[in-house]
């Protein structure tokens, strides 16, 4: 009983302490916004996509494969801001039927430019000079069941049926080397040359003494330092902007489009998103 | 403050007199419970997210009419009901022993019962759907079942004539979306636990008693089967090469899990009902119970993934006496769940 006693003055002393830290640069009860965008490119170039099937091929990976983007994006979640005094803001996450009530996850496409722009709302006032966030959907947004919003498959979320699962990073195109051939089924079609890279899986079930791994997971959380302390504050408009360049993934895993042209499964995006963690780059801050 | 109690306190007491007769009313008319959810006495617990998705009357019923509609399908030829009937535990029927979907599009594997979903953790023969609210994607968008889009179907039910009123009845929504859509189905199938067998009410100790051919036989798969086949659903729910092929067209698991031990192994079955779902196995190779057991005592082939405990006798497989096949086949007849395949409320109305 002393014990708890002793335990509940020190973390009161705790609290006004750190009111009282708080009280000499920003007042711990209001609340500003932050900004994250996202701008994708291909190296030095803006990325800008082309119609599918298109052949002109205006990329060069660093090997000399000329292709082309026809669809990019990626699943952006659990976003997270951390500050040098232990200043910490959490994106609401939320899975639910109802879109509305979808919260924290982000679908962001190249096709789209309003999809770039997070706006992250109620941030606690105070420094902030990191963002961590999740390229994907991890098992806690699968494993609630059918989701609307960014979500829903019937609205353009990138569902895997037979492996239940969200696609977390895309890429589709052309690519003057593609071994891909022309494939035409019931009401739709496989260009000649296309590629598509899918990278998707997130069960991670660690392998026992002795045991071969087994599943993929390619869900990849990515921590970031701004290039300067950021203040959030109720009249303040401040933004990160994260450069996500596609070819850092398709250098690094040194692609051959002549052989690697259909990645639909959880292990063959394994080396693509081994990668990802490269591709996403903070550019600058605005304060 | 006098106002208060001279209005509230009389107001107050009728609102108790109402609630001790609308009580009492309860007391003597068992409550509705036709669209509650309950975990069977001798069952592990349910796995559902019923926190997201509560069954209630509106939704069930909207689950029950998508099943039997074959709007789900691209050319409103097959309804979910094609391939799972009510009187084979919502297996296929034994014409079937592969999926027919629409075009009479053959599917590779023999479609599973649809019985206690509600306590299952993975789907299918290969374990690759983890939530039942996704079970209806894969069937409604594969080639060979019903080869629609769900925005295609989601589409079609909000130009419908009924299906808008039934979605704002069930879940007070003005516009249909898939995920509203995979609940409702949800809803029709969890409700569908089958737990009634005289096996059921003979462990409940309901009264019911097994003939001694059957104990015989309980006990002969307690020894010989329940390995694989345990608890109260009748499996372990793993993965499992049990020595059908030695080649594998279909690598089941391996396709989900990408581990080559993988491959050639399948999900574990459930036994409910199983003297009703015939034909048996993923390819749907064996057409009686009987073939079954044949196999595991002396049809089994071998391959690097066969299953380790197809090899401790000595030779590959189970040894059974012929008179022991009978008894275990006598008791796997007790696990039929009639009341099941006769529930009205699993009925298109």
């Amino acid at each position: 009983m002393k014990k708890i006693k002793l335990l509940a003055l020190s973390a009161l002393i705790l609290l006004f302490s750190a009111c009282d830290s708080d009280d000499s640069t920003d007042d711990p009860q209001t609340f500003g916004t932050f900004e994250v965008k996202f701008d994708n490119v291909v190296g030095s170039e803006p990325m800008s996509l082309e119609a599918e099937g298109s052949d002109n091929y205006k990329y060069s990976t660093a090997s000399g494969e000329a292709f082309n983007l026809s669809k990019f994006g990626y699943y952006i979640s659990k976003i997270k801001l951390a500050g040098p005094n232990g200043e910490a803001y959490e994106d609401e996450m939320n899975v639910s039927a109802n879109a509305d009530e979808v919260k924290g996850y982000y679908h962001v496409l190249e096709s789209e430019t309003s999809s770039q722009f997070l706006n992250l709302k109620n941030v606690p006032a105070g420094t902030y000079n990191k963002i961590t966030f999740t390229v994907g959907i991890a098992e806690d947004g699968v494993q609630e069941g059918a989701a609307g919003g960014v979500l829903d498959p019937a609205e353009g979320a990138w569902f895997w049926n037979w492996n239940a699962g969200y696609i977390g990073f895309s890429m589709e195109g052309g690519a003057e080397n593609s071994g891909q051939e022309r494939v035409e089924g019931d009401g739709w079609v496989i260009p000649e040359n296309s590629f598509d890279l899918h990278i998707g899986g997130w069960k991670e079930v660690s392998p026992g003494a002795g045991e071969d791994q087994k599943f993929v997971n390619n869900v990849k959380t990515i921590t970031l330092d701004f290039d300067a302390n950021i203040r959030v504050a109720e009249n303040l408009e401040p933004a990160a902007h994260i450069v996500v360049d596609a070819l850092k993934i398709l250098d690094g895993v040194n692609i051959d489009f002549s052989s690697t042209y259909s990645v639909h499964v959880p292990i063959l995006g394994q080396p693509f998103a081994d990668y990802i963690p490269e591709a996403f780059i903070l550019d600058h801050t605005h304060q | 403050m006098s106002l208060f109690r001279k209005y509230a306190y009389p107001a107050l007491c009728w609102v108790c007199i109402f609630i001790a007769f609308s009580c009492s009313d309860d007391n003597e008319t068992e409550p509705d419970d036709t669209y509650v959810f309950k975990e069977p006495a001798n069952f592990p617990a349910s796995t559902y997210t019923f926190d997201n998705n509560p069954v209630t009357k509106e939704g069930f019923e909207l689950g029950r009419k998508l099943f039997f509609d074959p709007l789900l399908s691209k050319d409103g030829s097959v309804s979910c009901n094609n391939c799972h009937i009510q009187g084979t535990a919502f297996a296929d029927s034994q014409q079937h022993p592969l999926s027919v979907g629409v075009d009479n599009r053959l599917g590779i594997r023999n479609a599973p019962p649809l019985t206690n979903l509600a306590f299952m953790q993975e789907f299918f023969w290969d374990g690759g759907v983890t939530h039942l609210d996704f079970v209806a994607i894969n069937a409604i968008e594969a080639e060979f079942e019903l080869d629609e889009t769900l925005e295609n179907v989601v589409k079609k039910l909000n130009q419908h004539e009924e299906y808008p009123a039934l979605f704002e009845k069930a879940f007070g929504i003005d516009k249909i979306t898939s995920p509203y859509m995979l609940q409702s189905l949800s809803q029709f199938m969890v409700m569908m636990v089958s737990a009634n067998s005289r096996y059921d009410k003979f462990v409940r100790q309901e009264g019911e008693t097994l003939t001694t051919e059957e104990l015989e036989g309980l006990d002969l798969f307690d020894a010989k089967c329940s390995g694989c086949h345990s608890g109260a659903l009748f499996s372990d729910f793993s993965y499992r090469n049990n020595g059908i092929n030695d080649t594998f067209i279909d690598q089941g698991r391996a396709l989900i899990s990408a581990f080559e031990g993988d491959i050639g192994k399948f999900r574990v079955p459930g036994l409910r009902n199983v003297a009703l779902t015939a034909p048996y196995m993923h390819n749907a190779r064996f057409k009686t119970l009987k073939a079954v057991l044949d196999h595991y005592d002396e049809g089994m082939v071998d391959s690097p993934t066969l299953d380790p405990s197809f090899r401790t006798g000595g030779r590959l497989g189970i040894e059974l006496e012929e008179d022991e096949k009978e008894k275990i086949i006598a008791f796997l007849r007790t696990l039929t769940d009639r009341e099941f395949t006769t529930d009205k409320r699993f009925m298109n109305p």
